[in-house]
Formats: C-alpha cells, structure tokens, sequence
C-alpha cells in the first residue's frame, strides 16, 4: 500500500516511454499500452480509498529512503493525504475515461503515438503534482504538464487556430511557471527546504515580506494553471482547438491541478486563510471568473469555446467557496470540483460525439441530431442538467452548498452573482440543446450516425456518475470529500507525518489546534432554506428579465426569411432553421455595450494576455504586501 | 551576400578541428557518464557532451553528411529506452530493498571502482544515455531547420 503512489505516477510514465519504443508503427499496441498503463494506475489509486479516506492515515514516502536527518527534510518525499488524493482520483477518473475515448475518436487522426504518449505523460505530470510533498518537485510536474498540454493543444495542428492557441498557451503557460520558480525559489532562499511540511512549519506566524512576496507570485503562478479571469485567455483556444479528449482532460485534470495547489497554498502552506484579506481576495477573483465565464459562454457559437468559457465559470465557483474559508465553503469547494470533472468532462464528450459524428461544433450549422444521435443528446441533457444546477443532478447539490457557505459567511451579494451566473449557465445551454439537437436538422446531416459503443461507454459512465453523486450527497460527503476537507484544515498531522511526531510541536512551542469540523449545517433539503433559494432566484430571474425585457428598440428585420415572421403562422416556415445565434438576441442586444467591451478585451494578441497576466500578478503583490500583515 | 543555403563546406580548419575534437567530446563525454558515480558530474553533463559531437560533425562536413549518419526514429526509440532503463533501475529499490529510487546492491565491488554503489551507477548511465540520444535529437532538430531545402 505504502507503494501505490509512486507506483500510480511511475505506471503513467512508463506507458508513455514505452509507447515510443513499441506503439509507433502498431495502432493496437500502443492503444493496450495505453489502457494498461491508466487501468493500473486508476486502480492502484482506487486502492487508496480505503487506508487514506476511511481510516485517515496519512502515505508519507521518501524517494531513495533519503529520511529527514536531525528534523530537517533533505530528500524528495511524497505524501499523500485525503486532499491529495481526492484530487488524484479525480485525475486517474478523468485519465481512464478519456483515453478509452480517444481509442475511436482519433481514428481519423495520423501519428496517435505521439498523442498517447503526450497524453500518459499529462496524466503522470497531474498525477504527480497531487501527490508530491515537495514544492521544487510540484514545479517540475507543472513544466511537464504545461509542455505536454501545449503539444496536445497543437495535436491536430491542420486544424485552423491550432498552432496559434498552442503558441497562446506556451506563452502564458511559461509565465505562470516562471512565477512559481519565483516564488519556489524566493521560499527556499528564507528557510532553506523544499519539503512542504516543513514549510509550512517554518512559515507558521513567520510571513517575513520575502514570504509574502513568494506567496503573492506562487498564487498568481497556480492561478495561471487554473485559468481564473485575468490569467484566462489562453484556455478557450486551446480548449476549442485540442481534440475533446484532451480538453475533458484539460477542465478536468489540469485545471483541478491549479485549484488543488491553490488550496494547499493558502491552507496549509501559508496558513493564509486566517486572514481575512486573502478570503476576500480569494472571494474576489473566484466572483470575477465566474461572471465574466458565464458571460462570455452566453456569446459563443462554437459549442467548444462555449464549453470552455463555462468551465472557467465552474472554476468560479470552486475558487469562491474555497475562499468562504470555512468548513462548509472547503465542503462546497472540493465538492464543485469533483462534479465539475463529472459534468464537464461529459459535455466534452458529447461535444466529441458530435464532431466524430457531423464534422463540425459550429452552433450555426447544427440542429435536430436527437433523432440521429439519441443517447449523446440523453447525455447531452444530462450532462446539461448537472451543470445548470437542476435538481436532482450533482451540480444543484454543489451549487447549493457554495449558495450556503456564502450566504452564512455574510456574503449574500456573492451568493446573488452565484445564482445569477447559474441562471445563465442554464440559459446558455438552453440555447446549445436547441440548435445542437432540436429544432430543423439541415440537409446535410441526413446520414449522421450515433457514435460507436466504445466512445458511449465513457460518456454513460460519467452520466451515471453525475446522477450517483447528485442523490446520494451525504455517502459523497462522508466518504470523499470531508476527510479532505479534514485533511486540508488539519495541518498539525500534515507537518508531523512528514517530519515525525511532535515536529510541529517542537517548532511552533503547542501543537496546532484541529479547528472543529462542523457539517450539521450541511442541509441539503432543508425546507426553509429552499424558501430562501426561491426568494433569491425569483431575484435573480427578474434582474434578467429586467435586463432582457424591455427593450424599446426594435430590431432589423429580414423580410425575406420566414424565421423572423410570427412563429409557425405561414406556410413557409418548414424548413426555417433557427440558428445558435438567433437565441437570446434580446439579452444580447440589450448588453451589447458589454459584450462589445468584452470582445474588444480579448483581442487575440497574446502582448495583450501576457500583459494582463503582469499586471494581475502585480496587483497581486500589491494586496498581499498592503493587506496581509 | 548571403549564400548559406547552398554553401559546400570546403574549410579545411574547421574540419580538422572537427575530426579533432569529435573524438575527444566522445570520450570526455563517456567518461563523465561512467564515473558520474565517482566524480564530479554526471549523465546529464556527460550527455550533453557527446551530443555536443553532432554539432561538431555537422560543422565540419555539413548537413547531408549529418543526415546520412543519423537515424532520427532510432534515436528517439533509444531516448525512450534511457527513460525506461531508469524508470527500472528505480523499481529495483522497490523489489530488492525498501522504496522507489532507493540504492540497491551496494556491497558490489570496492569503494572507488568503476563497478561498485549499486543502482545509483546504471541509474545515472540510464540518465546519460536518455540525454545523448535526446540532446542529440534536439540538435539534430534544429540543424534539420537550418538544411537547404530539398524542393528546389
């Protein structure tokens, strides 16, 4: 048991060396390698379940048996508590899935040995990040991760923008990395180790300014891999133009990996969470990516970019809850990432779906493929479902949580924009569903196919699993995510696994107090807070209303197409093909000055992003050095 | 002016320097590898110094020489063979001894030899090896850049 980590990262890698030696002229082979290599590890890392999440042991592991000599870490350690390994579940999930996707939709692509190798070594660079107990080994893990994603968004490099967004990405990418080697470096040269234990042992009470620097450039750094607002951009295009498999592995592994080093940076290596500034920062920018995501979703016409723009809304939502600080925010938090993993990666691969089968996810083109394709637009439906927060889905158990945590921490206004941006996300999905798979199908898409059985397969796993963990809340909770919610507050066993019994003791003079979980007040049906949810919703939808409704201004119309006169009144309307962006033109129009803000902002040229980046990260610097002591 | 395209390297100098030199990057490069267990160095720094031969050769004789000696394909099965003869290597402190890296077999021959501190020696030749061939292919890489177009 001892070994399974290190084995679940090694398996991974392995595989992808291997798939260069043996799978570069035979499909079947490196496919096999492929799928050995992530059965293995998801099944090494399922293992784990049991001795970390049930019975709250702690894996601690020193490569090379290099142990902490005189309490003072010299070797790389591993150590994986109940929050590393939930988010290392969520990665082998993602991995598995994926890659048994990807066995027939890249049938058509040439050179898949190179995209089974990239892959498997994203998967071991992710897998490696949750588990490594070592900040200099987490930024080599994040280089690895970075270039290999870089390479899979370029993959199908014919493709037009392909190349651009991977340049994009490896661009922003390199900034983010460059400040975590900032920020790494900067830690190393005040006290002198990389262990993260240890760290956050020395660190405790002793956020000298070279700390607060370091701890400014580390969550600017980790923001990046997360794709929060300012730090976006590079994500829409890489995640439209990367095969499906590998934009579900994007927004639900890396992604995940930025969020998961997030928490265990203010959490546990900083303790940064009893201030109240980095609360409110965190609240801040977590409220921003969610409104503008959702915001620029509701503008796309591409179901991928759209796809893409709401998964950073999602990550929204984690970052706020994580930033709300208390048990039920870290509850909310962790659980709107495992279901955003659920839900997103299947949207990706409805979207897949949809690409193997017409070619194309242009919203304007599509229309009516539910006949063709009955059980992706099941999925589709489902999938939608979860992410809008319906009941009984995932989402709305997630989405009601993050809805508590900020209302009891005092933020209704947070808790308002949350429902708000729920409003939308249902909305925009509204708008996909119909011109995806209801309304007129166009001529073309007389002879589309459903999708073969294999690439069914990981979507019908991921619906039933977006279903389990919508009804059965309370098995999730108590099993998965409270021990890592646990874990992630209980820093003392952290520090002490690592570095022995009693380090933290000795260190910091008393041992660190255990804050007092508390999930009673985790209700999930409780009547009257569903009277207060309605209340808020009825806010939310008149806000929209009153921002879509009345519109004084008449719109242009064309006389000559038979879509713009009264619905279904003439004859001429049978084969009127409403169009992705015929939806929500009211609202459009209404936030027009908005929207035009927002697609002047994202002017494509990547000067532009890396300067937002800068100057975010400044900001950054700017807030933790006035506000946190 | 410039007529790098379709330059024929004539220069004498340079090419004896080149058959000069190859040699001793060769076994300077080796040399480093093998005793990185012993003296300062190690595969990394050695392997960069055998790659370091390519760009040497491709001085001296160019690139159609260069292309003709080098196979790209088994270059890059043979960095994946480095990889995973290290990856291995690793595994033998999980089989034989405790944990993943740990340093097996140490009782071997006697301190200072060329055989002797276990894995750690076949672990830093693996990383030599992986970076020969993956230095070597890199440079190869972007000499391939610099070649004359074949087209026209």
């Amino acid at each position: 048991m001892q070994h399974f980590p290190i084995l679940s990262i090694v398996t991974l890698f392995l595989g992808a060396f291997l798939t260069v030696i043996f799978g570069s002229k035979n499909e079947t082979v490196r496919k096999f390698i492929a799928l050995v290599a992530s059965s293995i590890s998801l099944i090494l890392v399922l293992m784990l379940i049991k001795p970390v999440m049930i019975k709250n042991n702690v894996i601690q592991y020193w490569l090379g048996n290099w142990r902490p000599i005189h309490d003072w870490a010299i070797g790389i350690g591993l150590e994986v508590d109940a929050l590393g390994l939930f988010f290392g579940i969520i990665a082998v999930l993602t991995i598995f899935l994926s890659i048994i996707f990807s066995f027939k939709y890249t049938k058509k692509d040439s050179e898949t040995d190179k995209y089974y190798v990239l892959f498997l070594m994203l998967s071991g660079a992710v897998l490696g990040l949750v588990f490594t107990g070592d900040l200099f080994n987490m930024f080599v893990m994040i280089e690895i991760m970075t270039f290999a994603a870089v390479g899979l968004t370029a993959f199908r490099n014919y493709q037009e923008g392909a190349l651009e967004a991977a340049f994009k990405y490896l661009v922003l990418g390199s900034i983010g990395s460059s400040m975590v080697l900032a920020g790494t470096i900067t830690i190393y040269s005040q006290v002198h180790t990389l262990n993260m234990a240890q760290i956050s042992a020395l660190l405790f009470n002793n956020l000298t300014p070279s700390a607060l620097f370091a701890f400014a450039l580390l969550l600017a750094g980790f923001s990046l891999k997360a794709f929060v607002v300012p730090f976006h951009p590079a994500a829409p295009d890489a995640y439209m133009s990367a095969p499906s498999s590998v934009s579900m592995a994007f927004s639900g592994m890396v992604n995940k990996a930025g969020v998961y080093a997030i928490i265990r940076l203010v959490y546990v290596l900083f303790h940064a969470m009893d201030f109240k500034s980095v609360q409110i920062l965190l609240i801040i920018i977590g409220t921003i990516t969610m409104f503008i995501g959702v915001t620029m979703a509701l503008a796309q016409n591409d179901f991928k970019r759209l796809l893409a723009f709401h998964s950073i809304s999602q990550i929204g939502y984690v970052i706020t809850a994580v930033g709300v600080s208390t048990a039920l925010g870290l509850t909310a938090g962790l659980y709107h990432a495992l279901n955003h993993t659920l839900f997103k990666g299947l949207l990706f691969l409805t979207a897949g779906a949809i690409f193997y089968a017409t070619g194309t996810t242009d919203l304007n083109k599509l229309g009516g493929l539910a006949r063709k394709m009955p059980q992706t637009a099941a999925i589709f439906l489902i999938g939608a479902f979860s992410i809008s927060g319906l009941p009984p889905f995932n989402g709305f158990v997630s989405k009601w949580l993050v809805y508590q945590a900020t209302f009891q921490a005092n933020l209704a206004p947070v808790t308002i924009i949350a429902l708000l941006v729920s409003v939308m996300t249902l909305a925009s999905f509204i708008k996909v569903a119909q011109s995806i798979f209801f309304g007129q199908m166009p001529k073309e898409f007389e002879n589309v196919k459903e999708v073969p059985l294999s690439m069914r397969i990981p979507m019908w796993i991921m619906a039933i699993l977006c279903v389990i963990t919508g009804v059965l809340p309370n098995i999730v909770t108590k099993y998965l995510v409270s021990p890592a919610v646990t874990a992630a507050l209980n820093i003392g066993k952290y520090i002490d696994l690592m570095m022995g019994n009693g380090y933290s003791e000795k260190i910091l003079g008393k041992p660190i107090e255990i804050p007092a979980v508390d999930f009673t007040l985790a209700g999930y049906w409780d009547p009257i807070a569903w009277l207060v949810l309605f209340a808020l919703l009825l806010i939310a939808v008149t806000i929209v209303a009153v921002a879509g409704g009345f519109n004084a201004v008449s719109l242009p119309t064309e006389v000559d197409d038979p879509k713009y006169d009264v619905f279904f009144s003439g004859e001429a309307s049978e084969h009127s093909h409403v169009k992705g962006n015929d939806l929500f033109w009211g609202l459009k129009h209404d936030l027009r000055h908005y929207f035009g803000f927002m697609h002047d902002a994202h002017s494509g040229i990547i000067n532009d992003y890396a300067l937002w980046a800068i100057f975010t990260t400044t900001i950054f610097i700017v807030y933790i050095f006035l506000l946190v002591p | 002016m410039m007529k790098g395209k379709n330059r024929q390297v004539k220069d004498v100098i340079v090419k004896t320097a080149a058959d000069f030199f190859t040699p001793i990057a060769l076994v300077l490069g080796f040399y480093i590898i093998l005793h990185g267990h012993l003296s300062p160095g190690g595969g990394f720094q050695g392997g960069v110094l055998v790659a370091s031969a390519v760009v040497l050769i491709y001085l001296g004789y160019g690139y159609n020489e260069v292309s003709k000696k080098f196979n790209m394909e088994i270059i890059k099965k043979n960095e994946a063979l480095g990889a995973i003869l290290f990856t291995v290597f690793g595994l033998a402190g999980i089989i034989y001894g405790s944990v993943f890296f740990a340093n097996v077999f140490t009782n071997i021959g006697d301190v200072g030899d060329l055989i002797s501190a276990g894995t750690i020696m076949f672990m830093n030749n693996s990383v030599g090896y992986k970076v020969l061939t993956g230095v070597g292919f890199l440079i190869l890489l972007m000499i391939g850049l610099l070649a004359p177009d074949n087209d026209n």
